[in-house]
């Protein structure tokens, strides 16, 4: 195991004690403790960061980036990997409240035009009786639900919303709706897994906003491509790439990439969009964090 | 992971039990710790963990001290060990020097690293009022010798624009609340003395507030403060 000193310990105080930080931040933090940019050393960031999930591994935790979907922003937190009684500890929200949260990463998840956010009115409309709750263990609650959650107010509600926006777990997207705030982005993945959620399969990230048609057949495209950019050969040798949010697999630039944003709408040169000729395909293998191989 | 120190061998349990039984008690203090809001974990908690399924009488102790470890080398946290104190009054003909007879061991999370690294880049602002106003009103119940009267410290408070009948500070919230958590958190605690007038309340400072370090650190800054040219201010002076 290797040794981390008061540099690593630096790093994951902060995310462990302000919460989420965005890139930049994160960044400028380390830049303050090496005297080195990310940006020019990006081989001894990623070292630091692949020591410090070494050790973090141990007790289930990890450092881990996400790209927020809505402004396209990286942001790096201290993550849990693990559901156990413990971690039951880690909240301060009730049962009704976390009831309620689900409720919305359902909505979410399961938008069929998969905006990747719902409308504050939906939210407010979201009734906790739907949600399937869980007691001790993995058993489920049976019999009928108790008057808490058939009475969680309209204005409880609301006030539930706006701590889960100010507490990162939901977001106030730019067009105004709720979205999925950074810490779901960063601790849900395998929640999302099990809404059957697609992850994309070149950045690995579960997809909640935006779903691509192939304009020449129509078939659904599951996983939703990056903007295109050159692919990177040597992002494969690099282990500690995991770490990190994927960089943005690269391929060369196309027409039909410009209209991926616009819902794919034309065709023709669509067919040389498609995941396979035109730029290395990485796999979910090689992409996927280390922690979860 | 088991401590590297730790020597696990006089047990009859494979390493892997020995790493899950480690993390499972890090992960605890960890949870725990940000769900109470720094309060001290009770050494029985921690214990409980490792005795639910293992009988063996010696591992708590040793997974414990493997925790510690792990805490320290992974995170840079130290897992301080505090001996919680009984009130004063409960220790009648001790020592004045003496708060109380140690009673059950607690733990809490103290950050290893050197202060200006601290403030300069894990510091959370959002919570700085929290640690000031800890500062302050430990400061205030040092300087009156460990202990005081909780209308004399509400008048201190007073002063410096905080009333116990505050329900909606803008910067604490409830007044009261908040003086409450640091009972909860074990920078004081609440004694009840009989007296010729009826039952008085006090606080005094609890082991989190005499903890060495601590301690020592609180001493330095009241003496920075008090040493730049103030006029003194007789306490028992009515607004």
């Amino acid at each position: 195991m290797p040794s981390l000193n008061w540099k690593h310990h630096a790093l994951v105080q902060a995310l462990m004690t302000r919460g989420p930080l965005k890139e930049k931040d994160f960044h400028a933090i380390f830049s303050g403790l090496t005297g080195k940019s990310p940006g020019a050393h990006q081989g001894l960031f990623n070292e630091y960061l692949l020591n410090i999930n070494k050790e973090l591994s141990s007790c289930q935790f990890e450092l881990r980036a996400c790209r927020d979907q809505y402004v396209g922003q990286v942001c790096y937190g201290v993550v849990n990997n693990v559901a156990d009684e413990q971690s039951k500890l880690g909240t301060k929200y009730t049962v009704q409240q976390i009831a309620f949260f689900k409720g919305i990463l359902e909505a979410i998840a399961q938008d069929v035009i998969a905006q990747g956010s719902i409308s504050n009115i939906e939210a407010l409309n979201i009734r906790l009786e739907n949600q399937v709750l869980s007691t001790q263990g993995s058993q489920l609650l049976n019999g009928p639900l108790p008057a808490a959650f058939r009475n969680f107010t309209m204005s409880q509600k609301e006030k539930t919303l706006d701590e889960f926006v100010q507490d990162q777990w939901l977001c106030c997207t730019p067009d105004g709706k709720i979205g999925l705030g950074v810490r779901s982005c960063l601790d849900l993945r395998g929640w999302f897994r099990n809404l059957d959620v697609p992850f994309c399969e070149v950045c690995n990230e579960a997809v909640v906003k935006g779903e691509i048609l192939c304009p020449r057949c129509g078939l659904k495209w599951q996983n939703q491509l990056p903007k295109a950019e050159i692919l990177d050969e040597e992002e494969e040798a690099n282990d500690a790439i995991q770490s990190q949010p994927a960089q943005r697999p690269k391929r060369k630039r196309t027409k039909t990439n410009e209209t991926h944003e616009k819902d794919a709408v034309g065709c023709g040169s669509s067919q040389s969009s498609v995941p396979n000729s035109d730029f290395r395909r990485i796999t979910r293998s090689s992409s996927r964090p280390a922690s979860q191989r | 992971m088991a401590g590297a120190t730790q020597d696990f061998s006089q047990f009859d349990i494979s390493k892997e039990e020995i790493d899950k039984l480690v993390a499972e008690v890090v992960r605890y203090v960890l949870f725990k710790t940000h769900q109470n809001s720094g309060c001290p974990i009770k050494r029985e908690e921690l214990v409980q963990l490792v005795t639910k399924n293992y009988s063996q009488r010696a591992l708590p102790a040793h997974v414990i001290n493997a925790a510690k470890e792990k805490l320290s080398n992974a995170f840079g946290y130290e897992l301080r060990e505090l001996l919680r104190c009984r009130p004063s009054s409960a220790t009648q003909g001790r020592s004045t020097q003496q708060t109380g007879v140690a009673e059950a061991k607690s733990y809490v999370l103290i950050s290893q690293l050197p202060a200006e690294v601290y403030k300069k880049y894990v510091e959370d602002e959002n919570s700085a009022h929290l640690s000031g106003f800890t500062f302050v009103v430990i400061s205030i119940v040092h300087l009156a010798g460990g202990k005081i009267p909780e209308d004399i410290l509400w008048r201190h408070l007073k002063r410096m624009g905080l009333c116990e009948t505050d329900a909606s500070h803008p910067v604490f919230g409830n007044a009261k609340q908040a003086l409450e958590t640091l009972v909860q958190q074990r920078y004081l605690q609440k004694d009840k003395v009989n007296g010729p007038e009826g039952n008085t309340l006090f606080y005094e400072l609890a082991e989190r507030a005499l903890d060495g370090p601590v301690s020592e650190k609180m001493k330095e800054y009241i003496s920075e403060i008090v040493s730049k040219d103030v006029v003194p201010v007789d306490v028992d002076e009515a607004e």
